[in-house]
Order: C-alpha cells, then structure tokens, then sequence
C-alpha cells in the first residue's frame, strides 16, 4: 500500500476544515472496505486519510412506523442487515445490504460509505431511492438535505463540495399497503458486483397501482430511477400486459455498458426480466 | 510517522509501533509474529485474513492497525483451549477432512467460530451463507460445511447434557 | 453429504482408512509455517515492476530515480541480470517443456510481464519505486489469438525455427486406418469446440525468501510443487553448483499443477538477495498472481468420428489448437497428453489426431490439473452425447458401449487394467435411476431441470513425456519409531499421510510411529516435484520398497533373538511375531541398543521408475437453467471414481469434491480475460475472475470404486489428483442439453450464451 498520512480529527468541524484544505487526495475513512483497496489497488490518489470514527454524533440508528429508518454515518452494513426493525419495515434494504461483499466486509463498510463511493452498481442505492430515501449533508456550518438520487453526477462522482460531510441518510415511513422488493443480478450467489440491481416499491389500492418507484442500479452511469415505465403503471391495474410494457419501458429507460461482467444487450435484457420478478415480488410482499 | 498502538491479541496486552498505513493483516503477521492469519487477496475478497475484532469478524486486510487501537483481537493462534486441546471446530476441521493446502483455513475456521457465536445452531444454508466471503480453492466447501455443523451439534449436545 | 462406500472394509491394517492426517493439527491452529511466514532479520521486500504493453522492445529503461527513492537497495533490468536462456518450467532437458525464457529479457511479449525489481526496506517504498522507474517501449504488433498468430504475415514472437508460431512441431498420432473408418462409417459427426481461459488460483500467491550465507550457498524458501526443479533451475540460471543452493518447502497453499513452473520473480529474489547481501522476501499481489501467473490452455478443437449403426465408433480424427500465449511452458507436454488422450475413452481402432501450439502475446498457458485432457475429452464427451441421440442410444448406455476396457492400448501404449470406466458408469446409472432421471428437455417453466453425464480417464505419471522416478528413505530409530524421508512436496493433497500410512502398512507398525521429513533439497532424496496425479503411486510405491527393505534388515535382526528364521516372522502393530507360536517380541525391544553395543542402523531405500496406470470417473450432474436470465445452477453431483486401491478415503473423497468445484467454475463461470487490442487482462482479481463459492456449490455425493486396482501402484493404489476436474464439464454440458434441447461446443456456458442460445432455438422452431 502506499505510504499517506492519517488523521482522526474528533469533531465534525475539524474534519470538514481537514478536507477542505487538504483537497481532493484526502479522503474520508468510516469502514474503509472501499477506500483501503482503492489505495491498495492505486485506483485513487490518495495522501491523506481522515478517519471519522472518533467524531460523536455519526451512530444514529433508529427504525420504527412513525419516522422511518434514520442511519448515521459509522452505521455499518451488517448492523443494517441485522436489525430485526430494519427486517420488517425494508426489507429491500436488507436484502440488498445482506449482498454487499461478506459478513467480514459488511461488519465493517458502512451504509454510508456505500452512498459516497457512488458506484452505479452500489447495492445499497437502489431500494434506498426507490423508498425515497434523504441524505443529511454537514458543510462546515450546518447541515443540508440532498434527495438521494440527487446525489450523483457519474460513477465515483457526487454533488459533495470539499469539506462536506455526509453524516447520515433517512428514509420515510412505508405507506400503506406498501410492498418493497430488490434484485441483484451476479454470476455468483455472493460476493458479487451487481451486473444489474433492480428496486421495486411500489403501493396498491384496490387492486391498483397507487404509487410506484422503479431503481435501477448498474445500468447507467448512476443509479437511476425508471420514470416513464413508473408512469405506464401508476394508477393502472397489475395486469401481465401492464407490467411486462413496464419492463419493457424500463429497458428502453436504461444506458448500460458491456465490459467483463457482462454486455450492454444482456443487462438491458436483464433489466427487462428482474422489473417484472421485482413487481411481482413487491406485490407479494404488501401486508 | 510511527505511532504505538495498544491492543488485546488473544488476551494479551500489547503495544504495537505502527505505521498508520499498515493494515492489521500485515501488523498481526509481521509485528505481531502471529502469522496463522493468511494474505491470500489483500482486497478483502478471499477471507483468509479473517479475525475477530471486538467480537465481529472482519478481513484484517481491510482495518488499518491504527484503528484497532484498544481492541480486542482473536485471532488462530488464540483459538485452542489448551495449548494440548484445540478447539472444538479444530478437531472437527481435521476430523472431516476440511483443510487441504490450508491457506484458508484459519481465515474460515475464524468466520465459523464467529458464526457459531452468532447462530449456535445454523442450518447448511446459514453456514454457507456465513462462509460466503471465504474462498476455499481445494475442498468444494463439503467438508468444511460437516465440520462446522457437526461442530454445533458436538457443542448443542454438550450443552444441553 | 459423503458416501462412504463398502469396498473400504479391507484386510489392511492402515491403509484404505482415513487416519488422522499429519499435517493438519498445524494448518487448523495456524502453526503450518509456509514461505510468507518465514521472516529474516534484516529482510528486504522485493517487487517486480510489470509491462504495459502486449509486445513491445524496451528502448530505454532509467533507474536513477527510483534507485535515489531513500529506502531502496537494488534495482534490477535486462540489463543487469545474466542473460541465460531457461526452461521456464524446469523438468531437466523434458520434452513436456520449452527453453523460451530470460530472467528479464529487453523484448516484452505479454501485457504483465516482469521487465523490473526493486528492493526496499519496506514494500511500501518498494513499491513507490516501481512508479519511478521509467520504460521506453518500441512497440511491435501483437497477436492475442491462435488465427491471427498463425497468419501469414504475425510477428514471431520466438525465433525457434518453426513456422506459423508454433511452440513445437506438431504432434501427430496415428493408429489403424482413419479414411477406412470413415468409408465404413454409416453415421459421420463433427463439430469445433472453443475453449476459455480458466487459471488455477491457489489460494497461496507465489511467493518465496532468499537468503545468500557468507559461503556463497543460497537457501530458499518457495511455494513450489518441484523444489528439485527449483534448485536445478537456480543452480543453472545463477552458475553455481547443486550443492549450493536448498531450497525448502514446508507447507504451500495449493499449486494445482501451475507451480511446477519457475516464475520470473524467483530469479530475481535470489538475485536481489545476492546484490544486497541481505535477505529478500518477493511476494506476488493477487493481482500479480493473475498476471504473472499459468493458466489452462485455451484454444479449439476440431473433432469429426464415423459411427456404425449400431454405435461401434469406426474413426475418429481431431485437429486440437492450444495458445501457449507469450511462453512455451508445459505447451508441449500438454499438446501431446492432450492429444493422444483422443486415442481412448471410448475405443476406436482409426485414429488420426493433430496437435499444435501456437505462441500469442496472451498470458502464459502451462500446467493445470488435467493437463490439456480437460480440452480434449470435453470436445469427445460433448461429441459422444450427441452422436448417442442421433443414433438413438441412452447416451449412458452408448458410452458403456464404447467404453475403453480391460487390454485395450492406453494413450501410453500400454495396456488398460481392469474395467473401471464400465464400472463407473453402471454404478452411477444405479445411483441415480439412470434413464428415468432424465428430463429430455420437456420442462416447459422458466426454469429447467435436466441430467448429464460425463466421463474420462486418466493417467497417474507423466510417462512417457518424462521418465520419472519416485525416491523414499524409511529409517527406523533405536525405539522402534519410524522416519520417513521424500522429496514430494505437501500440496495439500494429503500426500505424506499417505505415504506414512504405505510405511505403517509395510512395516505393521502403528501410523502414529511414523514421522514425515520433507521439503528441504538438501535432506531429503532427489523428487521430480509433486504433479501428474502420481505421488501416491509413484511416491507411496517408492515409500514402500523402501520400507520393505527396513522390514527385511529388522527381520533379519530379529530372528536369531527369536530363534526363528526371518521367514517365519511377522510384524504385526509393532510386534515381531513368530508364527505359529507364541514367542514374540516388540519392534523396540528387537531394535534397542544392547548393552555396550550401539544402535543398529536401518536405512531402507526405495527408487521407483514407474510407468503409467489409469483412473477412471463417471460424473452424474443435475443442472437447472433459468430461461429468463440464462443461469445455469447445478443441483447436485454424483461423481463415481475408480482409482485402485484407496489410501485415505476423505483425502480421495477431498480431491474429488474440490476438482469438482474448479471444474464446474471453468464451465460456467471462470475465463480470464484479456483485451483483444491491448492485451491487458480484465479481470485479474477474485471479484471479476468469478470461483463458486460456498452459496454456489452443490451437494455432492462421492462415490469412490476399487474395482481396477494397478499392480503398479502400491497395494493397487492409482491417482486422483486430475480425474475430477475432467469429468464434470462433460457432464454438466450434456445436462444443459437434457433441461434446454440446446448443445453447446464451448466452455464456459455463460448466461448470454444460453439466452442467445435460447433465441436461435425458438427462431428455428418458427
């Protein structure tokens, strides 16, 4: 690894001044799942390495009916995972958390560091933006709120100015008769990159779509939500005619690359596949 | 700039000088001299480097030493009960068979331990899913999987005998 | 999850069970000291600066920079590292392998190869000097594939003499009269089979630790398969003589055949060391294990056979293609066991097969469990299942037909013994209920379920491509114990285990009495290394004579304490009996020093020059394929072994599991890939380079035969290391066939491939 200088700045101000003055080849360690093999693998320079775990205040974790599910900063993935609260209310985000590397990575990367590294194949994105999902964003003053799906501006790349400081995410409470569900689509069963992740919330009523919202992960250059296939079923019954026009909007909806993982014909193809399962599944899960 | 970390490995105090850049891995294995744990990716993808830090399991690889100051370290090398009594899943890696070339085997033998913790009576698919992230190149994963659930059952029956 | 077959019950004492193994309590508590474990004071850290270019000169090549980073001991490039022309991988003089190859050569000829090293005080500051140390590369035209190597026109990439890039002449097998066959033929098949880029991945990258003394004598730590060949290899390179350079190997963490290769690195450890006079530790990246690494040979095979109607096979003729990529390595031997291996499994008497190697600026092929037989019994599996359909046979019962039997003439040319092909495959049709199982693709959900099998064979030895020979020391000590001294290396196959039950077995001695001394070239006796399915029948057999030879001098001490004649005497669990009586005595007491006297000395030495036997395996595979995404998922496997007499059934059962789990990887899912313009690799890494994992792996129900044991091996014993690995391709192939209707000549079978499968079918049904 290369050689860089650490710091543990003890408070949310002093690291945001660090990060500004030290410029883009600081970076923010929570987990350090990503950022250590970055280094590691020389994908990123990097001089300096600000590590946030001694800041107080960055372990918010609350999930009930009436706020929703609060996770701060230092949260990791397998405390996620692990809630029994979490389990009930999304669980979406579970599934997609309980995919993220092992349990080894997990008990260290946290939520919030899988947001920051903004890969478009990030597990944890997907669910997030499809239950409308907030990030709370320290700036050296105060803090200000970016819509998840807000947040990115192309793979690894985010709205963040220097010296800021995500410092937790919030997702509202389910609606009623509300059903969630996520896909991930890999060669393996874990320790997967996704080739496509595919988030369906979604909400009935009498036997219609009240609301729903389509993410797709690993199929543009962010995640992105399915807006024109969203619109094809809102308010409209689930009929097999109506939601395989769904997938098929969604497809057209995505810009996939080929590389090794897999070509662009078979992630578009697959988008169009795991959008109907992902429905399907979300219909199920409505209490 | 080197700085002196103190930590518990295997229940032993120690201060460690360290470089902030070092990980864990590689200050168990050189500082340290407790080279049991293995470097088989050093990306966090293998799970040979597997230990335990506060009760969790985590790649060693992918925690910088510098962060594990006042933590509590598990690692192979503290596992047996009895410098003449190995610990339960280790008589039952060697009973079944499960270790061949062994590069992995501590790294997995750490992660059941954990997982065992965890789920004192985990069903095949939870083991599998609790050893997802430990690549064994040699054994098909068979025999490892009946050494750890033949482990919980050993255990469960001492329990409740 | 195990079956632990009957035929296990046996008149043997210590062989044919599963002892304790004698290595694991220090793999299981982390004690096992491998070559990264071994720290020196004083230890630098070496690093090897790799290229960025496919082929290309170095015009230039400037140090200065990185040899002025503080920290930084040596530098080294083509132009201060002796210029001598090896074998890059070091059977002494075999026709299995190439002299192709410089430590550091002013030409690259694949992206990755080393072009410089560096020691440092630390690997951090090592590897800040790669970074410094700048190339000036003249770039030459480069060729990835075997078509576009062979074209009128490719660059050489070796000037050996021969045209069209070939790594040797090509390889010509003849037998009976192939335009004959195909005349009487009512029934001709052929088709081409196209073949990925699968790598072992061993969970130990390579590393080793070199160490000069002030008398000029290198020790070396390596993980290595042929520490012999290591020190042969240094020995030349380096000019120095044998007795100058140890290499030692205690524990390694896996090979599967790529480390009998000499890999550039371990030149320039050694080098490094000498430079500095200092001890230097190179350890490969995962990344670099990738890069620098071996992989299968990928290629083509073109396979055409004449049926008659009543599925007798009258000709087969092959034409097999293999991209040795940048260097030669084990191209030739694999082009040759490759190829011949088409002369059986299933009889023909009309054979006419060609084999070529062709050299590209794609990353080096050499040995790989199953040594160019996986390719080739792939193509004449997948062959075989298809031309059963369109005869109208069980395709299980087609290959029983056909299956090679008791005499018939081995690839070796020697004679078959006994029927373990036939066997395997009745056994498993039972365990399975074989025909009803199969599906003959009428699913109709999404998902698919459907049956396959595949078969193969193989041989135990390299010969004839190398003579090999297996050594062994067996010294008893003064109270009776045991040592046992051999040169093969501890993979992790089990191999001492079962060697020290071999000598237990021959001296009637208990397993425990047996200590293993290994891994150090300056101890032990002369070993070839640890590949080619044979340790235990050609190491054990060694290990035997030797322990026979023990035996005799004991018994011979013996019997005039017993007033018997050594004839008369049997060693049974340590006791020296005389049969038919009932005086006895124990081995310690027999052995023991007399009063005033010293001990006695019982040296026992085996030498082994074997020849070759066969395994035998039958894979039975359930698969199902998702018609939506084109995932194949095997459900379970049901692999039936005939390997002679069995030593340590878990360990038998453990290559077999494992072989299974890398074979089923190369089928569907693991290709190395590199970049068609560049050559770059794309997927050097555990993330991209995709092994099933625990969650992927099926049940699998081992079934183990000893129905064909070899008089050449000891007590009938026969290897297992590769019959694996060979097996389950074929036979998940042909369950794909059984759930989708859909054939497919290639490896590996990727979810796109199924889909556009998939649609070319329902196009056609249309």
């Amino acid at each position: 690894m290369k050689r860089f200088e650490y710091h543990e700045p003890a408070s949310l101000e002093e690291a945001s001044r660090l990060l500004a003055e030290l410029g883009a080849t600081a970076q923010v360690l929570a987990g350090g799942t990503d950022l250590l093999v970055e280094i590691r693998e020389h994908l990123r320079p990097v001089t300096h390495v600000v590590n946030i775990k001694r800041i107080p205040g960055l372990r918010d974790f609350a999930c009930d009916d009436a706020q929703g599910l609060r996770v701060g900063a230092l949260i990791t993935a397998r405390e996620v995972e692990t809630s029994p609260q979490v389990a009930r209310l999304f669980p979406n985000l579970v599934s997609a958390v309980g995919q993220l590397g092992s349990i080894q990575v997990r008990n260290r990367a946290t939520v919030v560091g899988n947001i920051c590294r903004a890969s478009p194949s990030a597990d944890t994105l997907p669910p997030l933006i499809a239950d409308g999902a907030r990030l709370s964003v320290f700036n050296g003053n105060g803090e200000r709120s970016i819509a998840l799906e807000e947040f990115f501006t192309g793979p690894g790349r985010t709205v963040l100015r220097p010296g800021e400081i995500v410092t937790g995410i919030s997702v509202p409470p389910p609606g009623a008769h509300s059903g969630r569900a996520y896909i991930k689509h890999g060669r393996r069963k874990a320790m997967e990159l996704a080739t496509v992740g595919v988030a369906v919330t979604l909400e009935r009523e009498a036997g219609h779509c009240r609301e729903i919202r389509i993410a797709l992960g690993a199929v543009a250059p962010t995640p992105i939500r399915a807006r024109e296939a969203e619109a094809l079923l809102r308010g409209e019954a689930f009929t097999p005619e109506r939601v395989a026009a769904v997938a098929e909007a969604a497809m057209t909806e995505s810009t996939p690359i080929s590389n090794v993982r897999a070509s662009a014909e078979y992630r578009r193809e697959m988008v169009g596949v795991l959008t109907r399962r992902a429905i399907t599944l979300a219909m199920e899960a409505i209490q | 700039m080197s700085q002196i970390v103190s930590m518990t490995i295997n229940g032993e105090e120690r201060e460690l000088a360290l470089e902030p850049y070092r990980s864990l891995l590689d200050t168990l294995r050189n500082e340290g001299g407790l080279t049991g744990t293995k470097k088989g990716c050093d990306v966090g993808d293998c799970g040979a480097c597997t230990i335990i830090m506060n009760g969790k399991p985590v790649n060693s690889c992918l925690v910088l030493a510098v962060e594990a100051a006042g933590a509590m370290i598990e690692t192979i090398e503290g596992l047996q009960l009895a410098p003449d009594k190995p610990h339960p899943l280790q008589e039952a890696f060697m009973r079944y068979g499960s270790a061949q070339c062994g590069f992995c085997t501590p790294g997995i033998i750490m992660m059941a331990k954990a997982l065992l913790d965890e789920n004192p009576n985990p069903t095949e698919d939870e083991v599998r899913f609790g050893i997802a992230g430990n690549i064994c190149r040699c054994t098909g994963y068979t025999k490892i999987i009946e050494a750890i659930l033949a482990t919980a059952a050993d255990l469960q029956r001492a329990k409740s005998a | 999850m195990t079956i632990h077959d009957k035929t296990f019950e046996s008149k043997f004492a210590v062989v044919g069970r599963s002892v304790k193994r004698s290595d694991t309590l220090e793999k299981v508590t982390g004690t096992a000291c491998y070559a990264g474990d071994v720290a020196l004071p004083g230890m630098l850290h070496g690093k090897t600066k790799r290229s960025t270019v496919a082929h290309a000169i170095i015009k230039r090549i400037d140090v200065s920079k990185a040899l002025a980073l503080k920290g930084v001991k040596a530098v080294l490039t083509h132009e201060n590292v002796p210029r001598v022309l090896h074998y890059g991988s070091p059977h002494p003089r075999s026709a299995s392998v190439t002299r192709d190859q410089y430590i550091l050569d002013n030409r690259v000829r694949y992206w990755g190869e080393g072009v410089a090293a560096v020691a440092a005080i630390s690997e951090e500051i090592a590897e800040e000097a790669l970074d410094l140390i700048e190339v000036e590369y003249e770039p030459l035209p480069a060729v990835f594939t075997i078509e576009d190597a062979m074209r009128d026109g490719a660059p050489v990439i070796h000037d050996n003499g021969l045209p069209q890039n070939q790594v040797l002449p090509p390889v010509i097998v003849e037998r009976g009269d192939v335009e004959k066959g195909f005349a009487d033929a009512d029934f001709v098949i052929e088709g081409e089979y196209e073949l990925g880029r699968p790598t072992p991945a061993y969970m130990e990258p390579n590393i080793c630790v070199a160490q000069w003394d002030g008398n000029g004598k290198l020790t070396f730590w390596s993980s290595t398969q042929t520490a012999f060949m290591v020190r042969g290899a240094l020995a030349e390179v380096l000019g120095i003589p044998l007795n100058k350079v140890r290499v030692l190997v205690d524990h390694m963490g896996g090979g599967f055949g790529a480390k009998q290769d000499l890999f550039q690195h371990e030149f320039l450890c050694a080098l490094l060391a000498r430079e500095t006079n200092r001890p230097v530790r190179m350890e490969f990246t995962r990344k670099e294990t990738f890069l620098g690494g071996r992989t299968r040979h990928p290629g083509r095979i073109w396979l055409k056979q004449g049926f008659r109607k009543d599925g007798t096979i009258t000709a087969r003729e092959a034409k097999v293609l293999f991209n040795s990529g940048a260097y030669g390595s084990h191209g030739p031997g694999v082009t040759n066991v490759g190829t011949a291996a088409l002369t059986s499994l299933y009889r023909c008497e009309n054979v006419r097969l060609e084999g070529r190697c062709i050299y590209t600026n794609a990353p080096i092929a050499g040995a790989f469990r199953g040594y160019g037989v996986v390719q080739t019994y792939y193509a004449l599996d997948l062959q075989m299942d298809e031309a059963a359909e369109k005869l109208g046979f069980d395709p299980a019962e087609f290959k029983l037909k056909n299956a090679v039997r008791e005499g018939d003439i081995a690839p070796s040319n020697h004679p078959i013994v006994g029927h373990g092909l036939e066997d395997c495959i009745r056994r498993g049709m039972e365990e399975t209920g074989w025909p009803a199982v199969r599906r003959h693709g009428r699913d109709t959900g999404v998902k698919r379920r459907g049956w396959g099998i595949g078969c193969e064979m193989h041989g135990s030895s390299a010969y004839p491509g190398i003579k090999e020979q297996g050594n062994a020391i067996v010294k008893m000590n003064e109270d009776g114990t045991v040592t046992l001294l051999t040169g093969t290396a501890g993979l992790g196959t089990g191999a001492h285990t079962a060697l020290s039950q071999i000598v237990a077995e021959e001296l009637g001695v208990p397993f425990e009495t047996i200590s293993v001394v290994q891994g150090d070239t300056d101890v032990v006796p002369w070993d070839i290394g640890a590949f080619a399915s044979h340790t235990t029948y050609m190491g054990g057999r060694a290990a035997q004579i030797a322990a026979a030879d023990v035996r005799r001098q004991v018994l011979a001490h013996a019997a005039p304490q017993l007033g018997a004649t050594p004839e008369e005497l049997t060693i049974r669990d340590g006791v020296i009996v005389v049969e038919g009586s009932n005086r006895s005595m124990t081995l310690a007491e027999a052995v023991a020093p007399q009063r005033g006297m010293p001990a006695i000395q019982l040296v026992g030495v085996g030498t082994y020059t074997p020849t070759k036997s066969y395994s035998f395996a039958a894979h039975f595979v359930e698969v199902e394929v998702d018609t939506e995404t084109g995932e194949i998922r095997v459900l379970q496997v049901i692999p039936v072994h005939e390997i002679g007499k069995v030593i340590h059934p878990i360990a038998a059962q453990g290559q077999i599991e494992g072989g299974i789990q890398q074979g089923i990887g190369h089928t569907l899912s693991e290709d190395y890939v590199i970049d068609h313009q560049t050559g770059r690799s794309l997927n050097a890494g555990f993330v991209d380079y995709k092994m099933p994992l625990s969650m992927d792996m099926p049940p699998i129900r081992t079934i183990i035969l000893e129905t064909a044991p070899d008089p050449g091996g000891p007590y009938g014993a026969k290897g297992v290391g590769e019959d694996p690995i060979i097996a389950i391709g074929p036979a998940i192939a042909n369950a794909v066939y059984d759930a989708i209707g859909v054939r497919f000549r290639r490896y590996p079978i990727t979810p796109e491939h199924v889909l556009a499968a998939l649609r070319t079918k329902k196009q056609e049904v249309a």
